[in-house]
C-alpha cells in the first residue's frame, strides 16, 4: 500500500506516501516501517510530498511509525511535507518526552504509618468540629452570640416532623414482631400476659432509641452528609470561611440543635408506637382485654427505663449530626465523593449508634 | 457560499411562561467562526443549550445539514452530536477519570482507532492546549483554567465538525486566552472547523471572529462582521464595542 519502496545507499529507505492516510493505509504503514526495520535498514524517510489532506488521526498513524522507528533503535523522519498537512503536523506534533515514572508503591510500613498518619488527621479534624460545634450550639448562644432561629426551624421541620410517619410506622411493625416471637415462647408456661411487659421494657430502654437512630441516620444523617458534601465541592463552604464565618455557627450548630429537639420527641413517639404494636397482638391475637393489657404494660415500665432510652437517644442524635458533618466536611473533589461520604457517613452513624448502646448497656448492667 | 451547516429559524425558548429568547433566526456557515456576544443573562448559555439539543425550543426549528433535531428521535440526535464537539465554562470534567482518559473517551465511545492510537490522539488534543505533560492527572489537580482548556481538548478530540465553546478565554490568563484564541484559528485554518463561540471578552472577539452575532433582551439586535459592527448605530451594539457603562450597572431600562 505504501507504494514503491526505494532502496538508497547506506540502508536508508524512502516510504512515499501519496494518497489519503485513512486508518487501513496507517496501519501497513505501521507494519512496513516494521519489517524495514527488522530487515536492517536504520534510516526510514517518509516522504509526504504526494500528501495534499491530513487529518488528526493520520498525524497520529505517522506520529506511531516515528516513535515504533524510535523504540527499535532505527530513525524515522517526515520529510517533504508542505501545505496544510506540514502545518497540522507541526501544531499536533507532541513533544513525547516520556512522563516521570509513577512513583513505586510504598513498603509496608510505610503504608502502616500513612495509615495511622490519615486516621490520626482525622481524629484530630473530628475532634475539633465537636469542640467548635458544641461551643456554637451551647455555649455561644449563652455568651448572646445569635443562634440563627429561621434556619433551626426548618432544620426542625426536615429532621424531625417529616420523619414522624417512618418512624412510628417501623417502630410499630418492630413491636408486632417482638410481640409474636415473645408469644410463641411465653405460651408455653402459659405466661402470654408477660409480652406486655418484655414489649414495653424492651422498647423504652432500647428498641425505640436504637430504631429510631437508625432511621433517622439514613434520612437525617445522609441527607446532612451529602448536603454539606456539595457545598464544600461547589465551594460554598470555602466561600462561608472566606467570608470569615464559622462555618460551625452557620451550618452545623442548628443542625445540633434540632436534632437535640427531634430526637428524644421521636424516639418517644416510637417508644409508643412499639407498644401499639404489642398491644395489637394482645388484644386482636391472644384475646386479652385492654385494661388487662394496659395495667400489665403500666406495672411493668419505670420513668428509669424510659429515661434511660431518652438519654441514649441525645447521645445517638450528637453522633449522627456530628458525623454527618464530620464526612461532609472533609470531602474533595467531586460528585462520586459526595457519594462515597454519603455511604461513610451511615455506616459509621449505625456503627458507632451500636457501640454506644453497648456501652450505655453495660454502664447499666453494672450500676444497677 | 457553500449551504449553511446549521439553520435555527424562529426559536423561541424559556420555561414554561417564562420565555427567554424570542424570534430567533440565524444560519451558520461552513469553516465560519461565529461569535456570540451579549450581557450577563442575555440568553447566550440558553442558546447555546438549544444548538446542541440539551433542552427543546418551545416553537422553531434546529436543522443541521438540513436535518431538523428539534424532532430528531433520542438516539439520531446523539449520533448527529458525535460530528459536533461542546466545550463547556467550567470544563465539565468527569472527576473519576484521568485529564487523558477524559480526552480520550469520546474517541473510545465513537470506536475510533486502536488503544496507542486514542492515546496519542489525546496527547495531540493536550498539546494543543499546552498540557501535553498533565495526562496521567486528575482534574482535581487542575487550576479552573486548566480544567477548561482540558475541557476544550475533549472537545475537538474526536475530530468534530461544528464545535460549540462556552467562554473559552473567560478566567484564564491573557496569555493563554490568547494563545487559545490562536489555536481556534489554526484549527479552522487547517482542519476547516465551524465554530460557535460565546464570550465577553473584547479582545478574542476581534482575533477570531467572522460574523457576531448579538443578544439583548432574548432577541438578536445584530448579525454581521466586526466591521459592521463597529459601524453599527444600534446603542446598545455601540455601547458593548465602545465599552461605554450604562449609568448604574443593573438600572437598564
Amino acid at each position: 500500500m505504501t507504494n514503491s519502496v526505494r532502496l538508497e545507499s547506506g540502508g536508508s529507505v524512502i516510504v512515499p506516501i501519496r494518497k489519503p492516510l485513512t486508518d487501513e493505509l496507517g496501519r501497513t504503514l505501521l507494519r512496513d516501517v516494521g519489517e524495514m526495520i527488522s530487515r536492517g535498514n536504520r534510516e526510514i524517510r517518509i516522504d509526504l510530498a504526494g500528501l495534499e489532506e491530513l487529518d488528526s488521526p493520520g498525524c497520529a498513524w505517522l506520529i506511531r511509525a516515528v516513535r515504533a522507528g524510535k523504540a527499535a533503535g532505527a530513525e524515522v523522519k517526515l520529510v517533504g511535507a508542505a501545505g496544510r498537512p506540514a502545518e497540522l503536523l507541526e501544531l499536533m506534533r507532541p513533544n513525547f518526552e516520556p512522563l516521570p515514572p509513577p512513583s513505586p508503591r510504598p513498603g509496608f510500613l510505610e503504608r502502616m504509618g500513612d495509615r495511622g498518619l490519615t486516621v490520626w488527621e482525622e481524629f484530630r479534624q473530628a475532634l475539633g468540629l465537636v469542640v467548635d460545634a458544641l461551643y456554637w450550639s451551647f455555649i455561644a448562644p449563652l455568651e448572646g452570640k445569635g443562634v440563627r432561629w429561621k434556619g433551626l426551624l426548618d432544620e426542625i421541620q426536615a429532621m424531625g416532623s417529616s420523619a414522624i410517619g417512618i418512624v412510628c410506622l417501623i417502630n410499630f411493625l418492630l413491636g408486632l414482631v417482638i410481640a409474636m416471637l415473645s408469644a410463641a415462647q411465653l405460651r408455653l408456661f402459659g405466661m402470654e400476659i408477660l409480652v406486655a411487659s418484655g414489649v414495653v421494657i424492651g422498647f423504652a430502654r432500647e428498641l425505640a432509641a436504637v430504631m429510631t437512630g437508625i432511621v433517622v441516620s439514613a434520612r437525617t444523617g445522609a441527607a446532612v452528609t451529602a448536603e454539606l458534601a456539595t457545598m464544600k465541592v461547589s465551594e460554598e463552604i470555602d466561600a462561608l470561611k472566606g467570608m470569615g464565618l464559622s462555618v460551625s455557627r452557620f451550618l452545623v450548630a442548628p443542625k445540633i440543635l434540632a436534632i437535640l429537639v427531634s430526637m428524644p420527641i421521636l424516639t418517644i413517639l416510637g417508644f409508643l408506637s412499639g407498644v401499639a404494636g404489642g398491644f395489637a397482638l394482645g388484644i386482636f391475637s391472644l384475646g386479652f382485654t385492654f385494661e388487662r393489657w394496659w395495667w400489665q404494660t403500666h406495672q411493668a415500665v419505670s420513668m428509669g427505663d424510659i429515661s434511660q432510652g431518652l438519654v441514649k437517644s441525645v447521645f445517638f442524635a450528637l453522633i449522627i449530626v456530628l458525623v454527618g458533618c464530620h464526612n461532609g466536611l472533609r470531602v474533595r473533589g467531586g460528585a462520586s465523593e459526595v457519594g462515597k461520604a454519603t455511604t461513610r457517613a451511615v455506616v459509621m452513624d449505625i456503627f458507632l449508634i451500636i457501640v454506644a448502646d453497648m456501652v450505655f448497656a453495660t454502664i447499666f448492667y453494672y450500676t444497677t | 457560499m457553500k449551504s449553511p451547516i446549521i439553520k435555527v429559524r424562529d426559536l423561541k425558548a424559556g420555561y414554561g411562561e417564562t420565555v427567554i429568547l424570542e424570534e430567533i433566526t440565524f444560519d451558520i456557515h461552513p469553516g465560519e467562526i461565529l461569535v456570540v456576544v451579549g450581557g450577563s443573562g442575555c440568553g447566550k448559555s440558553t442558546l447555546l443549550r438549544h444548538l446542541v439539543g440539551l433542552q427543546p425550543p418551545l416553537s422553531g426549528s434546529i436543522s443541521y445539514w438540513g436535518r431538523d433535531i428539534t424532532r430528531m428521535e433520542e438516539d439520531e440526535l446523539g449520533r448527529l452530536l458525535h460530528r459536533v464537539g461542546l466545550s463547556f465554562q467550567g470544563g465539565a470534567l468527569f472527576n473519576s477519570m484521568t485529564v487523558g482518559e477524559n480526552v480520550a473517551l469520546p474517541l473510545e465511545e465513537y470506536g475510533i482507532g486502536d488503544r496507542e492510537q486514542r492515546r496519542i490522539l489525546a496527547r495531540m488534543k493536550l498539546n494543543l492546549v499546552g498540557l501535553g505533560d498533565q495526562g496521567r492527572r486528575y482534574p482535581e489537580e487542575l487550576s479552573g483554567g486548566m480544567k477548561k482548556r482540558v475541557g476544550f481538548a475533549r472537545a475537538i478530540a474526536a475530530d468534530p465538525e461544528v464545535v460549540f465553546f462556552d467562554e473559552p478565554s473567560a478566567g484564564l490568563d491573557p496569555v493563554i486566552g490568547a494563545g487559545l484564541d490562536q489555536v481556534i484559528l489554526e484549527l479552522r485554518r487547517l482542519m476547516d472547523l465551524t465554530m460557535v463561540v460565546v464570550t465577553h471578552e473584547l479582545y478574542s472577539i476581534r482575533t477570531v471572529a467572522d460574523r457576531i452575532l448579538m443578544l439583548d433582551g432574548g432577541k438578536i439586535i445584530f448579525i454581521g462582521t466586526l466591521e459592521e459592527a463597529e459601524s453599527s448605530d444600534h446603542p446598545r451594539v455601540r455601547q458593548f464595542f465602545l465599552r461605554q457603562p450604562d449609568r448604574g450597572i443593573g438600572n437598564r431600562e
